[in-house]
């Protein structure tokens, strides 16, 4: 399958209203060639309708979509050279697999023989060699999964779309599809846009994610920069457990947490802009002994306990009731248990946290 | 084997009665409830076709049965029956395909207003209506006065008393019929089989012939059907529109019983028909299933 056509997508200034309500509001995105690049977001935060502006199922009331620079805002699904694996599949219940896949082929004229060896060569890339005289319902949730992207990927697009493709999936089976997706976009070295509100799947899945919330793009980085460097409130409640304070700066070194309690900052403060927020990860919060010191530093109360296996939860509060932390800590020999009531002594690193902006 | 132990083939012949009650139980049960609906179609439809099939068969050599496979004019109207009804089938079909998908996408309160709007007259008698499209398409009806009247057409149209009016009072009568089985697909088809198509590079054309028309094959050929079915029996609407001119089997039967207390022919006529809509329901069935292997 030739690879060197894949495209760059650009989608600029992308606003579309719906009656009173602003679904996208002016987004901007890049995303580079081979690229795999998740919008994340709650149910309404314009995500689906970026998608499907991309697609082509959705116009814009302003803005561009362009593809290697192409403009293809007004341009109808079907001139668009885009691959699509939809929510639920939609595979054709009346075509057999070997049918579905060459559907697309079927409809840009390719002839037979070629369409045969495409599809058979699709087949086996997604692992169902044998299966293409099945029909849909006769396949597994994951196997249905597999026709759809191998009737996403055959016509060699410029371009993959995945919208919120693993649902339907139990857990176990969602994790090996999230991997055998990712291999193979990044085999046939696709440009991809993928949707999801799941957090984990945008981390495993995504070379870039584009946290997204009220028609906008909140954050666009790495997951590893997302998942360190929230760069506000919104993103950090959003991937990933943490703790969140509110602070209010005293110099550019220093704040003074909501309970009263001063902590040296992470980062110099510009200061001068109202309050700031902290975020603390639940794993860099570390159990000290009675006289270890750290930046941060309190006795406390275990207030509750989450068991989860390979790791434990615990909410401490602290002794004078100012402070309350969320710590996770792994479970091994050396790590017995602790139940509520019991008496800790935990600490961070100020380097630990992280600050944005609060408002 | 004595006689008063259980042997073990007894025992295993009672494990056997109770499995298979236990198996048929549900059937008989539904068997029970629908005794009263069984009883009725026996006493009121079953014994008497038995009886007019039992008075068409006279002798050895069947003179009824002879005389309706054999006469030309008998034959005749029995392929016009066919054919009337194979016409009124598919205008049907082509009126109530794109009522039905309107029906399936339009918003909420909406179908059920447009569901309303077909079950009117679907329950309004049929002798009603018929008397009401013979107002509207005689020689001096309601649109053949307005035609002449914007000058479009200078003599009336025949619209009554021909075939043109028999399928035009069949159609409108048995379009719900049509309508209902094609409305139940269309509103069960997920909207992003068709999405996923165009997006796939389908154009118009291609998802309505390769995807929306194929999905929806099950309720055309449930409702062509029922439509041929009804039609091939129908009496009242080809009575008084046809004026006379065009003869339906029905309608054929009723002479032979009314003017001719021909009872023995009347029945083998009827049997006639009665093999005729067999024949097609089993067609039409056949294709069916074939065709619903996917679903």
């Amino acid at each position: 399958m030739a690879t060197q056509d894949a495209g760059t997508l650009e989608v600029v200034g992308a606003t579309r209203r719906f009656g009173a309500v602003t679904a996208l509001a002016g987004v901007d995105l890049t995303v580079r060639r081979g690229e795999m690049l998740t919008l994340l977001g709650p149910s309404g935060s314009g995500k689906t309708t970026l998608l499907k502006i991309v697609a082509g199922f959705e116009t814009p009331d302003e803005g561009a979509v362009r593809v290697d620079g192409r403009d293809i805002t007004m341009a109808p699904p079907a001139k668009r050279d885009i691959g699509m694996v939809f929510q639920n599949y939609a595979l054709f219940p009346h075509m057999t697999v070997a049918e579905n896949v060459a559907f697309p082929l079927l409809m840009r004229r390719i002839p037979r023989a070629e369409r045969e060896r495409r599809v058979q060569e699709t087949l086996k890339l997604v692992d169902l060699p044998t299966h293409g005289g099945r029909l849909p319902r006769q396949l597994s949730g994951g196997q249905q999964q597999r026709v759809a992207l191998a009737r996403a990927v055959v016509f060699d697009p410029q371009l993959l779309l995945l919208d919120e493709p693993f649902g339907a999936l139990d857990r176990q089976l969602r994790e090996q599809m999230q991997l055998e997706v990712r291999r193979l976009q990044q085999r046939l070295e696709l440009t991809a846009l993928f949707v999801t509100h799941d957090q984990e799947e945008a981390l495993v899945m995504s070379d870039r994610i584009a946290v997204m919330g009220q028609g906008q793009i909140a954050q666009l980085g790495t997951p590893e920069e997302i998942y360190r460097a929230p760069s506000s409130r919104f993103v950090a409640g959003f991937i990933g457990e943490s703790n969140l304070y509110r602070a209010r700066p005293l110099d550019d070194a220093t704040a003074e947490l909501e309970g009263g309690m001063r902590v040296p900052l992470p980062h110099k403060w510009p200061g001068g802009t109202g309050d700031l927020g902290l975020m603390l990860r639940p794993e860099r919060v570390r159990s000290l002994g009675p006289d270890d010191a750290a930046d941060i530093a309190f006795d406390g109360l275990i207030e509750e306990v989450v068991y989860l296996g390979e790791t434990i939860k615990y909410r401490i509060r602290s002794d004078d009731g100012r402070l309350s932390v969320l710590a996770r800590w792994p479970l091994h020999e050396a790590n017995r248990i602790l139940s509520s009531g019991h008496r800790v002594r935990v600490g961070w690193r100020s380097a630990d946290m992280h600050s944005f902006p609060w408002s | 084997m004595s006689a008063s132990a259980t042997t073990p083939n007894e025992l295993r012949a009672g494990a056997l009665r109770r499995r298979w009650w236990r198996r048929h139980r549900d059937g008989f049960g539904s068997l029970a409830a629908a005794g009263p609906a069984l009883l009725f179609l026996l006493v009121l439809y079953l014994i008497p076709m038995a009886m007019l099939l039992a008075q068409s068969f006279e002798g050895a050599s069947l003179p009824h049965y002879q005389k309706a496979l054999t006469d030309d004019l008998y034959l005749r109207v029995l392929f016009d029956t066919l054919l009337i009804a194979a016409c009124v089938s598919l205008l049907c079909l082509v009126l109530a395909y794109p009522v039905a998908y309107a029906l399936s996408i339009l918003p909420s309160p909406w179908p059920a207003v447009g569901i309303a709007f077909i079950l009117l007259p679907f329950w309004t008698s049929v002798l009603v209506r018929t008397y009401g499209w013979m107002v509207l398409l005689g020689r001096n009806g309601l649109i053949n006065r307005m035609l002449s009247d914007l000058g479009v057409i200078e003599t009336p149209l025949p619209l009554l008393n021909n075939m043109t009016g028999v399928l035009i009072g069949m159609t409108h009568v048995l379009l719900p019929y049509m309508v209902f089985p094609l409305y139940a697909v269309m509103r069960r088809m997920d909207p992003n089989l068709a999405q996923a198509a165009r997006g796939l590079g389908a154009s118009g054309w291609d998802v309505f012939r390769r995807i929306y028309l194929p999905l929806t094959l099950p309720g055309v050929l449930a409702g062509m059907t029922l439509v041929f079915v009804l039609s091939i029996g129908f009496f009242i609407t080809p009575a008084l529109l046809g004026g006379g001119k065009v003869h339906m089997m029905a309608v054929l039967i009723e002479q032979q019983v009314r003017m001719f207390l021909n009872w023995g022919f009347a029945g083998a006529l009827s049997a006639v028909l009665l093999g005729a809509t067999l024949l097609v329901y089993i067609v039409l069935r056949r294709l069916l299933r074939g065709n619903m292997q996917w679903s």
